[in-house]
Order: C-alpha cells, then sequence, then structure tokens
C-alpha cells in the first residue's frame, strides 16, 4: 500500500506549524524544526485545543491555552507539561512528506522516547502485546514482579500500596507501569494495575530489558534518571510538582 | 453530598452543599482542582463523570465550547444532585499550606464611583477581616442577577475588611449593567475567594514586568500596592504597560504616576498627548504588546511577568514573553477573563 501523503514541503516554512489532515482522516500538525520535519498529534494532550494555534520558535512548542510545552523533535514535555506528544514518522520524498506509520507506545512513553534506533528496535522485540478487556486486574500488591508494562491504548488506573484509595493514578498511552520489574531486590509487586477501560500493554520482561540497557550504559543511565524522576512522582506531594 | 475526584496522581473526596458548584466545594475543601477562570470562559475546570447526576447551571457557558465528549462538564458551573465520582485529567494536590483558601462570603458595595465613560470602581465592605495574595480575584453575584463574575483586587492587605475593584461596562455583562444601571451604593452581594494563581510575594526577589490591558490593571495595582509596603522596587526593578486605546479611556494615573516602578501608557488609537500632567509616566503610540516588546529588548534577565486584560491582548503579550523574551513559563503568570 502506498504511504499515505500528508502535505508538500513547500506548505511548511522553516519554524512553522501546520495542520494537515491525512487520506484515512487522521489530523496531524506538521512542524519544520530548522529544516528538520516532525509530525505529532494534532489536539493538545491536556485539553483538546489544536497545536497548529500554538506558539513555536522552531524547537519548542508551546500551546497557548495554558503554556505546556513540548520538544517537537522527542515529543519530550517541557515545564509544567504533563504529558508527552504523540509523534508521526514522515518520510521525505522529493518536495512532499508521506506517513511513515505510527509510533509505537515505545517511541512515544516517557521512559524509553529519543532512544537510539537500535535499543528500541532490541527493547520493542522483546515486547508482548496484550489485550485486557475493562475492569481486568493485571496484577496486585504481592504477585511476582518480572515483567513491566508500556500502556498502548485504553487506560490504566495505577495504585501504590493496597488500598489508599479512592482513586490511583490514571495512566495514559506511552506510560510505563510494573516497574518493580527493573529495580533490584522488588521481587513482588508494591501497586496494583486495573484496566479502566478495554486496554492494549506492551509486556517487557524487566531483566531482559535490563541486559538489552546494559549493553549501552549512555541510554541505560537516561533510562534510570527518568525512572527515578518517574518514582518520584508518585511520591510527590503539595508544592512537589 | 459526597464528591470523589480522582485525579491523575491520586484520589480526593469532599462535601458538596445542595446546589453548589463542585469547584467551588473542592477548593473551600481544600483541595487544588484546575481552574483559572472559574466563572464558565476557559474551560480548565472540565471534568468528567463517572458516576452520578449534576446540573449544569449555565448550558450556554462560553466554556462548553471544550467539552466535546459525552459526560464531559464544567465543575465551576455544575453542580452535584447526588453523591459523584468524577475524573480530572491532571495532576491535583492539596492547597499548599499557608496558601489563601477560598470561602463564600458576603459584603456590601460602598464607594461606587465612574473613572472613565465605561469604567467604574467600587468597593465591597466585607462582614470580617480576610486574607489574599496580591494579584488574586474573587468571583462576585448580586441578589437576581444569575451567575458569578471574575474580579480581580485593586488594593492590597492583610486583613483586608475591604476590597476594591474596576468594572468594565460591558453591552451585555448582566452584573456589569447591574452595577452601571442604579444607584448600587449599599446593595449586598455574595463572593466566593480568593482565587487566581497569578500571586505576587516580595520573596520573590525577581525584576517585576506587568503587561495589562485596560481593566486588566486592577490586579497589577494590588501587586504594585505589594511591592510598594515592602519597599520592593528599591532593590529590584519593576515596569508596568498599561495599554488603553486613548486618553479618555486613561484612569488610576495619579495612583500610578507614584509607583516607584517605570510605568508606560500605551496608546492603540491616538497619537501621544504633547504635554501631560504626569511627567513620571512614559507615553507611547502602540499595543501594549507590542509597545512593551520595545521597550523591554535585552532587558529580560531574571524578570517575572504578570499578564492581564481581554484575552487577545494577554495571548498577543504571552506570545511575547515566550518567543522574544524567552521567559520560562513558570515566570509567565495571567488572568484571562473574558
Amino acid at each position: 500500500m502506498a504511504k499515505p501523503m500528508v502535505c508538500r514541503v513547500a506548505d511548511v516554512p522553516e519554524n512553522t506549524l501546520k495542520e494537515c489532515e491525512v487520506e484515512g482522516g487522521l489530523k496531524l500538525v506538521v512542524a519544520n524544526a530548522g529544516g528538520e520535519f516532525v509530525g505529532f498529534q494534532a489536539m493538545c494532550p491536556h485539553q483538546d485545543v489544536p497545536l497548529c494555534e500554538g506558539l513555536f520558535d522552531g524547537q519548542t512548542l508551546t500551546c497557548h491555552m495554558h503554556l505546556w510545552q513540548w520538544d517537537v523533535r522527542s515529543g519530550a514535555p517541557q515545564g509544567i507539561a504533563e504529558a508527552p506528544l504523540q509523534r508521526y514518522p514522515l518520510v521525505r520524498e522529493g518536495d512532499a512528506l508521506y506517513l511513515g506509520g505510527e509510533s509505537t507506545a515505545l517511541d512515544v512513553g516517557e521512559l524509553f522516547n529519543g532512544l537510539s534506533p537500535s535499543i528500541l528496535e532490541k527493547l520493542s522485540s522483546l515486547a508482548k502485546k496484550e489485550s485486557h478487556p475493562g475492569g481486568a486486574l493485571l496484577y496486585k500488591p504481592g504477585d511476582p514482579a518480572e515483567d513491566f508494562y508500556v500502556l498502548d491504548s485504553g487506560r490504566i488506573e495505577f495504585l501504590v500500596g493496597r488500598g489508599a484509595a479512592p482513586g490511583g493514578f490514571m495512566l495514559r498511552k506511552g506510560e510505563v507501569f510494573g516497574w518493580a520489574a527493573l529495580l533490584d531486590g522488588y521481587p513482588a509487586r508494591i501497586a496494583s494495575a486495573r484496566c479502566v477501560e478495554d486496554s492494549s500493554v506492551l509486556r517487557i520482561n524487566g531483566r531482559a530489558a535490563l541486559g538489552v540497557l546494559e549493553g549501552d550504559p549512555a541510554c541505560g543511565f537516561v533510562v534510570m534518571r527518568r525512572l527515578s524522576a518517574l518514582i518520584a512522582r508518585f511520591l510527590a506531594g503539595a508544592g512537589a510538582k | 453530598m459526597r464528591i470523589q475526584v480522582n485525579a491523575r496522581n491520586r484520589g480526593f473526596e469532599f462535601d458538596a452543599q445542595p446546589g453548589e458548584q463542585v469547584l467551588y466545594a473542592g477548593l473551600r475543601s481544600g483541595i487544588d482542582l484546575p481552574y483559572e477562570c472559574a466563572s464558565g470562559t476557559c474551560g480548565t475546570c472540565k471534568a468528567k463523570l463517572i458516576s452520578g447526576r449534576v446540573s449544569d447551571r449555565w448550558p450556554q457557558a462560553p466554556g462548553k465550547k471544550y467539552v466535546r465528549q459525552a459526560g464531559e462538564f464544567l465543575m465551576c458551573q455544575c453542580a452535584a444532585e447526588e453523591a459523584l465520582t468524577l475524573e480530572v485529567s491532571k495532576f491535583v494536590y492539596p492547597v499548599e499550606p499557608g496558601a489563601c483558601v477560598p470561602q463564600r462570603c458576603a459584603g456590601t458595595v460602598r464607594e461606587v464611583r465612574a473613572l472613565t465613560h465605561d469604567v467604574m470602581a467600587f468597593a465591597l465592605e466585607l462582614e470580617g477581616p480576610r486574607d489574599f495574595d496580591a494579584g488574586q480575584f474573587v468571583l462576585l453575584a448580586a441578589e437576581g442577577v444569575p451567575g458569578f463574575r471574575a474580579y480581580s483586587m485593586c488594593n492590597y492587605e492583610r486583613g483586608a475588611r475591604r476590597l476594591e475593584f474596576v468594572m468594565k461596562k460591558k453591552p451585555d455583562g448582566g452584573f456589569s449593567q447591574w452595577l452601571f444601571g442604579e444607584k448600587r451604593e449599599g446593595a449586598r452581594l455574595q463572593a466566593f475567594g480568593p482565587l487566581g494563581k497569578a500571586t505576587f510575594d516580595p520573596a520573590l526577589d525577581k525584576n517585576l514586568l506587568c503587561i495589562a490591558g485596560g481593566s486588566g490593571i486592577a490586579g497589577m495595582m494590588s501587586i504594585l500596592a505589594r511591592a510598594e509596603a515592602a519597599d520592593y522596587f528599591s532593590r529590584r526593578q519593576g515596569w508596568v504597560f498599561f495599554g488603553i486605546r486613548t486618553m479618555k479611556d486613561a484612569f488610576f494615573l495619579d495612583e500610578l504616576s507614584r509607583c516607584k516602578a517605570q510605568v508606560t501608557v500605551a496608546l492603540s488609537e491616538e497619537d501621544v498627548p504633547g504635554s501631560s500632567a504626569w511627567p513620571n509616566l512614559r507615553f507611547e503610540k502602540g499595543l501594549v504588546h507590542e509597545v512593551a516588546k520595545r521597550t523591554m529588548a535585552g532587558r529580560y534577565q531574571n524578570v517575572r511577568a504578570y499578564v492581564a486584560g481581554p484575552p487577545p491582548a494577554v495571548d498577543a503579550a504571552i506570545r511575547v514573553l515566550l518567543l522574544d523574551a524567552k521567559l520560562s513559563t513558570d515566570n509567565i503568570r495571567y488572568d484571562k477573563f473574558s
């Protein structure tokens, strides 16, 4: 099947944004970041505001509504933003841009986005895709913690401990849970994860993933830094945003 | 009625009075639910209903344009009809210790006076002392006029017994027409507040940049009063840009003229007057964000900016502060009422 065309190169001058609709109805924003073309979701992950109305300086995109910011090249959230941008790989052929496929939960995810392609490829070869119906309990405290998960679609409620209810942490696409599997000395789950709606996840063996990261300590260090920040966020209280 | 809010990071429970908006019930219980205008225009307090029933006090609220999916509603306009569970797609934390927790209160209208052909000043005499932070606002409602409107305080003091406001006359503004309509001295108002995160405290210790369009100057007057009381401008710089259309729209110029910050009045539709009664004020022709951009070039080191006014003016100023000044989003504080 031919790759769907997104727009002409000339439609997106340097350091500008354009919203494009691809055959099939998918909307995305194309940014020209100093000559490099990147594609990402059309609506702000915060509140359904069109990102093509945002402020763009060639590197950082700011949604005008509540000033969430991202580095468009990586989709990584900056400043007060609480979620990454979902990116769409673009392929340039001649004077046109084409959709190169949808980015996977691993590319989008807070833990692994922007890592070297070879590491991402190895991690994705370890990933098993699973689907679970709404209401399904993936694990509870005390269960063996061998695998971690990356949420691909749907929503998962994540709750550290045994019942600090009401309500847990509501996860989105690309977010990682079950990270006890990446920690030494935590053979059992310390949290529970339940599907709020029908959800699909990538399931990856923690030990095997650590093996991949040990093969590239620079990448491994980035992942561990992000993992510590992620864990700190679950512990954060008032004023610790 | 019991309300459970599931935020992205954790859950909260609180009680709401019958008919009380979900947002106000949560805020007065010390839970920092997301909001900006708290009065139906911005859509920031959008939440998703998981169970229970709500009644919408203002189904035509402008902020409803951000409510697109089934089950979504604005917490500032909806009241619980029964116990609720709802979901908020943001991180939510308890109100920071020491912050002024908003409450309902009542007051009496005093000192109504015209500042220009379409701007009035008035004060609200409170029944007891209230604390607020410089730059905050309250919601006001008059009996028989539906809905709360947001107004920034112009004054600042701890334990205030009087709140001072300015109000622009709006052709379709129920509350502003009410105030402009007849003699309102002595009328009773319901209030909820203080609200708003565009606050200033002298401990900030940064240079201050205030950009205000029209009645957006109100919150800046409070910030300047706070700064003045702490002799802030003896150690930090301050710049104030006050945008109006013509000199007949000007007010507070005597007060601004006494301020130790450098104050520029931007006239968008009239040439700069040849001479003025305020030698301490600069007058420039242009839209306020453009005048600020020209004057501030190269002076953005260690700056905290406050912005208020009509939404298009606020958006234009934020664009300058992000793209030209390269300020971090944490150092841009704004109120965007419409």
